[in-house]
């Protein structure tokens, strides 16, 4: 009965996950000719450049928004004023419900040599000569930093907030100042919501599309770019194929971290 | 559930004496009309040419729709015919089909399409090669232009004071001044497609066989040393986000100059997007451009009605007013039979940059099909790594 009661998601996962996930697995084998490695060769032969990059930028992506994400978790546990507490709670979560193309397109705006950035900062008395665009990995980076730090704050601040604030207060009384708060009693506390938040995060980063295509035509991209580039342009799902077994063997691993922590916490 | 089964099987039973009444079958007709190219491929037909050709043509209604950008928009069109086909239908739910060069060719090659330019009263007002060769492959009588778009470099004359006429002079151009020069690579949409496809043909060993082929790797290797120019180019270039965005990137003064496509462009500057004193130029050895054509499917269930809606759309009217008016696209049936519909200042902004001489001069097609792919990657392997 159980059984019964799970099997139509079970079916439309299968059905419209599993099913075309294990046919574009083996379709990135297969040749005119049988099995082949082909197409792996093609895409480590054009595109290894771009699989560096992508890793370059999910990972400096999500190290920024750990620490971007700690610091005002930091904050909203451990600030002093009630009144910037209050502003920073109110603020921080915007970003999480602008779409991802919409923050690329406003980036790019925002971004770009002549954009509202350069414009503020030569108003307020930086040299022009100075003025550089930033409509390049930089970009691409900014951009995902800002879109997922909300994410991430929401389920770390959320941790912290939820802490016997007991263990806070008697280090307090003990004489520690905030960071040695934060360093040495939240953060050990929350590690795995952390850990959380970074996987997701990177895992949703690996995959956006528009965020790459709006801020930055350079190449080496991100994956998704050669991905989106050889089905529109070229009808090669092979090599897409292939790019995309690659791209799930990266977050693959990033999944593995998790799931290796979750096995050794549940052994404890 | 029976009953509703016997209902539905009873249903082309009932059908069939309706449909041999001519009136009753005049009133059913839909059109379809698949597009492949942007949103307004399928606004041109929803709110423009259907709504006319239904006026002409009372009880026909024109059902438009698009199946996305690129030459993938057009091979969505391919995959419904082919599949058809591979059912065994005897008459296709596509009408009408607007596709890209490549897949045009391939349909004609896979004898998907039904040979009507001859038939229609407009098949002799276009003599342009593109209406008979399509990528290198032969498609004379089975398609009809749309239109032409032409890919030009876009400058800014405030800052470009002396305007590059060949590619060597890009060249030093760029280099002289670093940076000023964008364009969208080949994965930022065709107009830098384009812009590589005309290096190779100024720079390559022969544009000839580029052109019409036939396809050979060695031609294609032989390009290496064009493409590491063009890579020793690329380092005193900017790669902007797309088509819009060189235009973009121009508009904001963040480049000086950038290939573009020249409707995109007439269209941003009418539109106030583009600073109006922005020109074009198109360089001696030449830029690519293409048609995009009306087919109609073999086996098309409303052929009758299709050759007419072509006809509607290639007439000179049509081409003056919705081709080259509403969307600064260049006609796509030869431009004398335009000419008389349009306007003075209609045609002089059409043709101020780049005259009918020039244009006649410096167009070319894109490469054959398989080159056209075996550049691009060739691009990828020198280029980008």
């Amino acid at each position: 009965m159980p059984f019964l009661l799970v099997a139509p998601s079970l079916l439309l996962v299968g059905a419209f996950f599993l099913f075309p996930l294990l046919l574009s697995v083996q379709g990135a084998f297969m040749g005119a000719d049988g099995p082949t490695l082909a197409h792996f060769r093609t895409a480590f032969g054009l595109y290894r450049n771009d699989m560096l990059v992508t890793l370059l930028i999910t990972g400096c992506a999500t190290a920024l928004i750990g620490a971007g994400s700690i610091a005002i978790g930091g904050y909203l546990t451990l600030g002093g004023s009630r009144r910037a507490r209050a502003v920073l709670a109110w603020l921080y979560r915007w970003p999480l419900f602008i779409p991802f193309i919409v923050a690329g397109q406003s980036m790019r705006g925002f971004l770009g040599q002549n954009g509202l950035m350069n414009s503020a900062l030569v108003g307020a008395g930086m040299p022009e000569m100075w003025a550089q665009s930033f409509l390049d990995w930089r970009g691409i980076v900014i951009t995902f930093v800002w879109k997922q730090l909300p994410f991430a704050t929401l389920l770390i601040a959320g941790a912290m907030a939820a802490m016997d604030r007991a263990q806070i207060e008697a280090a307090q009384n003990l004489g520690a100042g905030r960071l040695r708060v934060l360093l040495g009693v939240v953060l050990p506390q929350v590690s795995r919501n952390i850990t959380v938040a970074l996987i997701l995060s990177f895992v949703t980063m690996m995959g956006v599309l528009s965020v790459p295509l709006m801020i930055s035509g350079q190449s080496p991209s991100m994956l998704t770019i050669p991905m989106a580039w050889r089905i529109n342009s070229l009808g090669d799902y092979a090599t897409a194929n292939a790019l995309g077994v690659l791209a799930c063997l990266m977050t693959g691993m990033v999944a593995w971290v998790w799931l290796r922590q979750a096995a050794a916490e549940k052994a404890k | 559930m029976m009953r509703r089964r016997t209902l539905f099987a009873a249903l082309p039973a009932l059908a069939a004496p309706l449909a041999t009444h001519p009136a009753a079958a005049q009133q059913r007709v839909t059109l379809n009309v698949m597009t492949a190219g942007d949103q307004n491929m399928v606004d041109y037909i929803t709110d423009y040419l259907g709504p006319m050709f239904e006026r002409q043509n009372p009880g026909v209604s024109v059902r438009a729709v698009g199946t996305g950008a690129g030459d993938s928009g057009s091979q969505r069109i391919w995959e419904r015919l082919e599949a058809q086909r591979r059912a065994g239908a005897t008459a296709v739910d596509v009408d009408v089909a607007v596709v890209h060069q490549s897949m045009a060719g391939r349909m004609v090659a896979e004898k998907l399409l039904s040979r009507y330019r001859a038939d229609i009263s407009t098949g002799a007002l276009t003599t342009a090669a593109v209406a008979s060769n399509a990528l290198g492959q032969d498609v004379d009588g089975y398609v009809m232009p749309m239109f032409n778009s032409q890919v030009a470099i876009a400058y800014n004359p405030d800052r470009v004071t002396e305007v590059p006429q060949t590619f060597a002079a890009l060249e030093a151009w760029a280099k002289a001044h670093p940076k000023r020069f964008g364009y969208n690579g080949i994965r930022g949409g065709m107009a830098g497609v384009g812009f590589v496809f005309g290096w190779t043909y100024a720079f390559g060993p022969d544009q000839r066989l580029l052109l019409e082929g036939p396809f050979n790797a060695e031609a294609v290797r032989a390009l290496t040393p064009a493409l590491q120019r063009l890579k020793a180019f690329n380092a005193n270039a900017v790669i902007t986000p797309g088509n819009a965005g060189t235009l973009d990137a121009l508009n904001r003064g963040e480049i000086d100059m950038g290939p573009v496509w020249m409707d995109m462009f007439y269209t941003w500057q009418a539109e106030g997007r583009l600073n109006p004193s922005m020109r074009l130029v198109l360089p001696e050895s030449g830029l690519p451009g293409q048609p995009m054509y009306y087919v109609i499917p073999d086996k098309a269930a409303h052929a009758a009605a299709a050759r007419k809606f072509i006809e509607l759309a290639t007439s000179p009217q049509v081409q003056a007013d919705g081709i080259v008016k509403r969307f600064n696209w260049l006609p796509g049936i030869d431009a004398q039979h335009v000419r008389q519909n349009l306007d003075q200042a209609t045609w002089n902004r059409l043709f101020r940059d780049i005259g009918p001489e020039q244009l006649a001069q410096g167009a070319r097609p894109m490469p054959q099909a398989e080159f056209f792919k075996a550049i691009q990657e060739a691009y990828e392997r020198v280029v980008l790594n």
